[in-house]
């Protein structure tokens, strides 16, 4: 129980501060495109880099609905539970990214491209904040 | 049956000992860069380092065999070289010595060897005081490398401890305008920082191998009409005139999308223009269920939407302020000029 808790605080720590970070920050990562995301809910977790989604990719070659509706991802940043078992299995982004429409899973090195220590959520100067923050 | 091949294997790792020492070093400074990701966790199915049970059915197909799945990848998990292109094939051969070893050492280590077992004594023990901490700790606390689990999470705390520092600095020089004047305002993109290409933007890391193959948006916006916000590129436009085209299926590239030619009038409070929606625009892009019934009621009179909900990311704010159109656009949904001030206007003249 104790250990728990301890591992907890361990975690909302650093959390925090991060999360306090991310509110002041805005100004270094101002550079980002408009509705990239950042996904590092797990990934820096197990070892590797966050994941950089950059929308503008790819809604120039699918419409929204493709992925948020047929795929499930859900249209809140965080709230997407996107294993890379999952992706190997042809769910989420393995639908596409498959080495028959895109780059397969193996090519680690193309989306797990982010900074180290980013938190996860929408970059690029968004202006609304609530769910899409999450 | 079993035994000539493991007896096979144990002659043929008694007989490069001595060659294989030097090699196993650089083996696990290779695994611990670059192998570990998968194979200290068994993430996507890779063989776990040390599990010999995991192991024993590649290790049948021969070690030339595992030497060729390393550098050629192996579907559908394993990439090639592991990922990590530019490393000298010796050294990830070095490095499959290195996990193969870990199978073969825990075997052996009954016999002979101590100094394994002792390392994997401490290992299993920090392994268990880590139990629920990341993997990657697990991972080097598997590989007997002693600081290394300690330096996982030091790191993590220095990085929040540097971005903590970051965001306690940044004020001062902001303040100090040495840059950008408007560099508080984060809805101000100052225009030398639009449109970055993935190595400069920020969020990318630039020693990242891949980082640098991935397409800079200015590459693909081309000759996309360009708008005052967001991506600087009018979205709606580029899908109207054709310049884009969208897939609306994953996988047939004809179907066209169900677009519904309706526009909703919202009158709004104050000298504001009322807001027209159009569903043309919104079901070119999108499933009548990304929006209904979750987001909005499909009833009129039914949704209670505000700038304030909007700015809270609820309602239009979902995509709005995110993905689509900022909320700085105002007259691109306030567009309709209210009657009611011209009425009034017109009034006061005929009284005149």
């Amino acid at each position: 129980m104790s250990r728990r808790r301890a591992t907890r605080l361990g975690v909302l720590g650093p959390a925090a501060l991060l999360f306090a970070a991310a509110s002041l920050d805005f100004v270094p990562h101002a550079a980002a495109e408009y509705a990239d995301v950042v996904l590092n809910k797990r990934a820096e977790r197990e070892g590797v880099r966050p994941v950089v989604f950059p929308h503008w990719f790819h809604r120039i070659r699918f419409r929204c609905k493709v992925c948020h509706s047929e795929l499930g991802f859900k249209m809140r940043v965080g709230s997407n539970d996107v294993l890379m078992s999952d992706i190997i299995d042809g769910r989420f982004c393995g639908a596409c990214h498959n080495n028959q429409i895109a780059w397969g899973p193996e090519r680690c090195d193309l989306c797990h491209t982010g900074k180290p220590g980013l938190p996860s959520g929408i970059y690029g100067g968004h202006e609304t904040g609530g769910p899409g923050r999450w | 049956m079993r035994t000539p091949i493991c007896f096979a294997l144990v002659s043929l790792l008694v007989f490069g000992h001595g060659m294989a020492h030097a090699d196993l070093a650089k083996g696990k400074a290779v695994y611990e860069k670059t192998c570990a990701v998968c194979h200290a966790s068994g993430l996507a199915g890779a063989p776990k380092y040390g599990d010999a049970a995991g192991w024993a059915p590649r290790i049948k197909g021969g070690v030339a065999a595992l030497y060729g799945s390393a550098l050629n990848g192996k579907p559908p998990a394993m990439p090639k070289k592991g990922g990590a292109l530019d490393t000298p094939d010796a050294e990830i051969k070095s490095a499959v010595d290195y996990m193969v070893a870990s199978v073969q050492t825990k075997a052996d280590a009954k016999k002979d060897e101590k100094k394994p077992e002792d390392k994997s004594a401490k290992s299993d023990k920090s392994v268990e005081a880590a139990a629920k901490s990341p993997p990657a700790a697990q991972a080097a606390a598997a590989a007997t490398a002693a600081p290394a689990p300690a330096a996982a999470p030091s790191q993590a705390a220095a990085g929040a401890a540097a971005a903590g520092a970051v965001a306690a600095a940044a004020p001062s020089p902001a303040i100090g305008g040495n840059a950008d004047v408007n560099a508080f305002n984060r809805l101000l993109k100052p225009a030398g920082k639009r449109n970055l290409p993935p190595t400069e933007d920020g969020i990318h890391d630039p020693t990242n191998d891949g980082t640098a193959a991935l397409q800079p948006p200015l590459a693909a916006y081309g000759n996309l009409p360009k708008s005052n916000a967001g991506n600087r590129i009018d979205w709606v436009q580029a899908i109207g005139g054709k310049k884009i085209n969208p897939r609306w299926d994953r996988l047939d590239p004809k179907a066209e999308p169900v677009v519904m030619d309706l526009n909703i009038i919202r009158e709004v409070k104050g000298s504001m223009p009322d807001v027209v929606y159009p569903h043309k625009q919104h079901t070119e892009w999108l499933d009548c269920s990304n929006c209904h019934p979750a987001i909005f009621v499909p009833q009129k009179g039914a949704n209670q939407i505000s700038m304030a909900a909007i700015l809270l990311g609820q309602k239009c704010g979902v995509c709005h302020g995110k993905v689509a159109f900022p909320v700085s656009e105002c007259r691109n949904c306030h567009s309709k000029k209210k009657d009611l001030p011209v009425a009034a206007a017109q009034k006061t003249a005929e009284t005149k």
